[in-house]
């Protein structure tokens, strides 16, 4: 009797825990970008002071949580669940002073497939994603040069999804 | 003949013989009945029945059925089916003379047919704070599940008037099989109860009345 006593205790503060979807759970994925270097496109090259926000519909900058300016050779970046279409501006050599902010803005535009794929019971669904097209805008002083589509189903951010040359 | 030669020199201590009463015991379930009162995700019943084979020995079952909404941060899913439980149940209680309680030991083997519908839920998405969090409200029903499952069982009866009894069990179980919803799973199996992610046991708990009907009496050994 007092074996089960302590199986029962077991059993419900186990339930605690399987409630809780655990942080090492891969669930809804971001798209992973990494930068090389446009002249050799074999070696990844670091891009100085790079910042990205989102673009919503109406062209307006949304903040992207924990993105900090930093000088470095890729980027994790969240796709929108609910819808087909994310853009992104990805600044080179960012810089904000005084409200100003200085550096070179590209714009790129993923287009993509959503699939909602059954996690657990504590983390419900999450989005994976299949990337039809990937484009960088073309303006007169574009430092993203050209892109290839590494990986087009997006399940992990284990891998490298996009690589950009610049 | 040795035995009967054993059997023969035994000295009879007591000339009182006692006599045990024999039958089917019918019953309900309260719990499940206040739950369907009280709680408005739960709606079910159960119906409990055993009969005693031997002086410690019964066989036992129980037929219920439920329907039960789960919500989570994550996902609303409606689990509604019937199950049936059938097994043995051990009594480990030694009675006076003319009683007949129950603090038993029982296993059960249980099987349930359900459907589960998905009624809504919300992506997982750790970086949300950005597009904001997607709810998807399009219902799906997944038939034709099922579940099988072995179940111990302890509890007691108490016969409170005659040949009236309330029970009070715990039920540890384990899942043998199951037909799963595709990209899903189930989230609450009728008769089981809720699953959990990190393996295949479940429990659950009963607060039973029943009626002995009693069919015949039989001398105790």
């Amino acid at each position: 009797m007092k074996k089960f006593i302590y199986l029962f205790l077991i059993v419900i503060f186990s339930c605690e825990k399987d409630d809780i979807c655990s942080g090492t759970t891969q669930t809804t994925p971001r798209l992973v970008i990494e930068f090389y270097n446009i002249s050799a496109p074999d070696e990844i090259l670091a891009v100085p002071g790079l910042f990205a926000y989102g673009l919503d519909a109406e062209d307006l900058e949304v903040p992207i949580n924990n993105e900090i300016v930093t000088t470095r050779s890729s980027i994790t970046l969240p796709l929108k669940t609910d819808d087909i279409l994310t853009r992104f501006k990805l600044y080179k050599s960012y810089d904000e002073v005084d409200g100003v902010t200085n550096g070179n803005p590209d714009t790129i535009k993923i287009t993509y497939d959503t699939e909602n794929v059954y996690v657990s019971r504590a983390c419900g669904y999450k989005t994976n994603f299949d990337i039809q097209t990937f484009s960088i805008s073309s303006d007169t002083d574009q430092w993203m040069i050209s892109s290839e589509i590494l990986i087009t189903k997006i399940t992990n951010e284990n891998e490298i999804h996009v690589k950009i040359l610049h | 003949m040795n035995l009967q030669a054993q059997q023969d020199s035994i000295p009879t201590v007591d000339s009182l013989i006692v006599k045990n009463k024999y039958g089917l015991r019918l019953g309900i379930d309260l719990s499940k009945l206040a739950r369907t009162y009280l709680e408005s995700d739960y709606n079910g019943y159960e119906m409990n029945a055993d009969y005693r084979i031997a002086d410690k020995v019964y066989i036992a079952g129980e037929i219920g059925n439920e329907e039960r909404t789960t919500s989570t941060e994550y996902l609303n899913s409606t689990a509604k089916g019937s199950y049936l439980k059938v097994g043995l149940d051990y009594n480990m209680y030694n009675n006076w003379a003319g009683m007949e309680n129950m603090v038993y030991s029982g296993l059960r083997f249980g099987i349930s047919n359900f459907d589960q519908t998905l009624n809504s839920y919300t992506i997982y998405d750790t970086s949300s704070s950005t597009w904001g969090q997607t709810l998807i409200f399009e219902s799906e029903k997944f038939k034709g599940l099922s579940a099988t499952w072995i179940e111990l069982v302890f509890g007691f009866k108490a016969e409170v008037l005659n040949n009236v009894f309330v029970g009070v069990n715990v039920q540890i179980k384990g899942r043998l099989s199951e037909v799963r919803p595709n990209n899903f799973e189930s989230i609450y199996i009728p008769g089981f109860g809720r699953t959990f992610d990190s393996g295949n046991f479940g429990v659950g708990f009963g607060y039973n009345i029943s009626y002995l009907v009693p069919l015949f009496k039989k001398a105790k050994k």
